[in-house]
C-alpha cells in the first residue's frame, strides 16, 4: 500500500477509503498536498465509490470545501458515489454555513457511511 | 608558479664524502629510539623498504643497551621519551668513546630555539622535524653517512648566548655545521611551506570575493525583484479597492457604514453597495476561498461583473431595448454567477456571496445567497436576527437555480452583511466568535450611530484575535434604512 503524509488510504468490498491525518487542514501548503495526494490515489484506485474519514481532523478551513467539491464532482462524473463520515459539529459548521451539508452525503462513522453504498 | 611542497633535501647543501651525490648508503644498521609503538612501526617499515637493518628501542635506556650490544651505522631518535629522554641517549652515545662517532639524528619539533642549543649541548649530528617526510629523513641519513663525525677529542666548549642567557655547550665543528645546515635547511623548508599555504590562501581569497560579488549580484537581483513585486502587489492592492465603495457612497434612503480588513496584501473577500436607479441599492459580500494572489485574482474577476455600471460585463444592470436601466433579480444574479464562475476553472476556488437589491421607497430587500453567512438584522425596536437564504457557494455546483428571499425593513432598521473572518474569528484557544457574540455586539450597539456600530463590531473582532490577530479577511457591512 502506498505511503502518503496527508491521507491513509484503504479499501473496505468496493469503496475506496480515504483518512485525513492532519489534525488542521488550515493552510495553502497542506491543502496542496492533500489535494495532491488524492490525485495520485485516484489515478492508480480502480473502482469510482470514496469515503472520507475525518476523524482526525479538529479545524478546517473553508478552503477545503473547494477541494471537496471538486470530488464530489469527479466522482460523480465517473458514475461514483462520494461519502463523508466521522465530521466533528465544529467543521460540520462550516459545512451547515455555506449549504454543503445538502450537497454531501454526510454520515456519523465509517460502518454506517459503508452501509449506505450498498 | 609552481608549488614546491617537498623540503630541499639533498640539493641545498654539498654533500662531503667519498661517494657521488645521491648515492644510496643501502643495507646500513639503523637503531631507532621511539616510546609511540605506531610512529615507531611506520618509520621502521619505511627504513626496511630502503634496504636497511632495524633496531628499535621504547626509550633511550633500551636503545642504549642495544647499541653497545652492537655498535649501530646511526641512531635516530625521538626526545620525549620516558626511562631516558633523546637527549640524554644522545649524550651518552657521544660520550661513550666506542659509539660517538656513530651519526645521531634526533628528532625534534624545533619549536623554540633552545631546542638547537639543547641538541648541540647533547652532541647530535642533526635535525629531522616532526611531523617527519620519509624522503627528506633518508636525504639526511645519506649525506650523514657521507660525512665522517668528527671525534670528541676535536669538540670545543662554545659559548652561545640566547634570550639573555648564556649556554656553554661542547660541539665539533662538523657538529655545528650539519646542525646549522639542518636547522637551515628545516627553515627553508618550513619557509616554502608557509609560502604554499599562503598562495592557498591567496587563491581561497580571491574565490571568497569572486563569490562575494556573485552573492552581491544576487541580492541586489532579488531586491530587484522584490521591489518589482512589492509594486505589482500594491498595483494588484490599488485594483482590488477599485471593488470596494466609493468614498462618497450615498443613498437616497439609507446611511451606509463598513469596514474591510485584508489579512494580507491581497484579500479574497470584497464588498460593494451603490445606487442601480433612483430607486434601487445593490449590495453585497463576497469572500472568495482561500488567501493571496490567486483568490484576489478572482475576486477581481467577479468583481468586474458586479457593476452598476450598464456594460456587457455587468450581470446587475442592463439596458432595455427602449432605453430603461433593467436589474436583474438576486437570484438571477447569483444563477448566472455560478453558471460563469465553476470551480474547475479556477483550480478548487470558489466564493460565497451574499447580493442584496433594496427598494429606497418601500424598504423591500430582495437576497439571495450563495453559501454566505446570513444577513443580521437590527431592528429600530426589538431582538436582532438572522436571515439566511439557502444556496450552495457559487462555482460549486454546475446548473443550479438560485432562490431569493424578500425581507422587508421597517424605517430605522439596520441589516449587516459580513464574511465568515467575522464569525470564524478564532482566538488563541482556537475558539471562534461564532454568531452569538456577533448578535450580542450588535444588539448591544443599537443605540449608537450606525458608523460606531460597524467600528464596534470589527474592534470586537480584532480583540478576540488577539495576540495574533484574524486570520482571514474580515468585511464588515452595514446599513440603515431612512426612509
Amino acid at each position: 500500500m502506498d505511503q502518503y503524509r496527508r491521507i491513509q488510504t484503504g479499501k473496505t468490498g468496493d469503496v475506496h477509503l480515504v483518512v485525513f491525518k492532519d489534525k488542521k487542514i488550515l493552510d495553502d501548503t497542506v491543502l496542496d498536498e492533500i489535494k495532491k495526494e488524492i490525485t495520485t490515489y485516484m489515478g492508480k484506485a480502480a473502482g469510482p465509490d470514496m469515503l472520507l474519514d475525518f476523524a482526525n481532523v479538529e479545524f478546517m478551513s473553508s478552503a477545503m470545501l473547494g477541494l471537496l467539491g471538486q470530488l464530489h464532482r469527479k466522482i460523480t462524473a465517473g458514475q461514483g458515489r462520494l461519502k463523508m463520515c466521522n465530521i466533528r459539529p465544529e467543521i460540520f459548521q462550516v459545512f451547515k454555513l455555506t449549504n454543503l451539508d445538502k450537497l454531501f452525503s454526510i454520515h456519523k462513522d465509517a460502518p454506517t457511511a459503508l452501509a449506505t453504498f450498498t | 608558479m609552481p608549488r614546491q611542497r617537498s623540503p630541499p633535501s639533498r640539493k641545498s647543501g654539498t654533500p662531503v664524502g667519498n661517494e657521488s651525490p645521491g648515492a644510496q648508503a643501502a643495507g646500513v644498521d639503523v637503531l631507532i629510539a621511539e616510546d609511540s609503538r605506531i610512529q615507531a612501526k611506520i618509520l621502521q617499515k619505511r627504513l626496511i623498504d630502503a634496504g636497511h637493518a632495524v633496531r628499535w628501542g621504547e626509550n633511550g635506556a633500551d636503545a642504549l643497551a642495544m647499541a653497545r650490544e652492537r655498535r649501530p651505522d646511526i641512531i635516530i631518535s625521538d626526545i620525549e621519551m620516558p626511562v631516558m629522554t633523546g637527549y640524554e641517549f644522545c649524550k651518552a652515545v657521544k660520550t661513550d668513546p666506542s659509539l660517538q662517532t656513530v651519526p645521531f639524528i634526533l628528532m625534534s619539533t624545533l619549536s623554540d630555539p633552545i631546542d638547537i642549543i639543547r641538541g648541540l649541548d647533547a652532541g647530535a649530528d642533526n635535525y629531522v622535524t616532526k611531523p617527519y617526510d620519509p624522503e627528506y629523513l633518508l636525504g639526511r641519513m645519506q649525506s650523514l653517512l657521507q660525512s665522517p663525525i668528527g671525534d670528541a677529542t676535536e669538540a670545543a666548549t662554545l659559548e652561545v648566548a640566547l634570550a639573555g642567557q648564556t649556554f656553554r655547550v661542547q660541539a665539533g665543528r662538523q657538529q655545528v655545521l650539519n646542525l646549522l645546515v639542518s636547522t637551515f635547511e628545516n627553515a627553508v623548508a618550513k619557509n616554502q611551506e608557509l609560502i604554499a599555504a599562503n598562495e592557498d590562501l591567496s587563491v581561497a581569497r580571491d574565490r571568497l570575493q569572486k563569490t562575494n560579488a556573485e552573492l552581491s549580484t544576487l541580492n541586489e537581483e532579488i531586491t530587484r525583484r522584490n521591489a518589482q513585486m512589492v509594486r505589482d502587489l500594491e498595483a494588484a492592492a490599488k485594483v482590488q479597492r477599485s471593488l470596494l465603495p466609493a468614498d462618497d457612497v450615498s443613498l437616497p434612503a439609507a446611511e451606509v457604514a463598513w469596514r474591510y480588513v485584508p489579512c494580507h496584501s491581497l484579500a479574497g473577500d470584497f464588498l460593494n453597495v451603490f445606487p442601480l436607479d433612483e430607486e434601487h441599492a445593490g449590495l453585497f459580500v463576497v469572500d472568495v476561498s482561500g488567501h493571496g494572489v490567486p483568490s484576489s485574482l478572482m475576486a477581481v474577476t467577479v468583481g468586474r461583473f458586479l457593476t452598476p455600471k450598464v456594460s456587457d460585463q455587468s450581470l446587475l444592470v442592463r439596458q432595455a431595448a427602449d432605453g430603461r436601466i433593467v436589474i436583474a433579480s438576486p437570484a438571477d444574479v447569483a444563477t448566472q454567477l455560478n453558471r460563469l464562475f465553476q470551480a474547475d476553472e479556477f483550480s478548487g476556488l470558489y466564493f460565497t456571496m451574499l447580493y442584496g437589491v433594496l427598494h429606497m421607497p418601500t424598504g423591500k430587500l430582495d437576497y439571495v445567497s450563495g453559501g454566505h453567512p446570513a444577513l443580521l438584522r437590527a431592528p429600530a425596536v426589538g431582538a436582532v436576527e438572522f436571515h439566511g437564504a439557502e444556496g450552495f457557494p457559487i462555482g460549486f455546483v454546475p446548473d443550479v437555480e438560485y432562490q431569493q428571499k424578500t425581507l422587508m425593513l421597517s424605517p430605522g432598521d439596520r441589516i449587516y452583511l459580513y464574511s465568515d473572518g467575522v464569525t470564524e474569528a478564532m482566538d488563541k484557544n482556537q475558539e471562534q466568535l461564532g454568531e452569538q457574540a456577533l448578535a450580542e455586539c450588535i444588539a448591544s450597539s443599537r443605540p449608537q450611530p450606525l458608523e460606531q456600530t460597524v467600528a464596534g463590531l470589527l474592534e470586537t473582532v480584532e480583540q478576540w484575535c488577539q495576540p495574533a490577530g484574524p486570520l482571514d479577511d474580515v468585511s464588515i457591512l452595514g446599513i440603515e434604512w431612512k426612509p
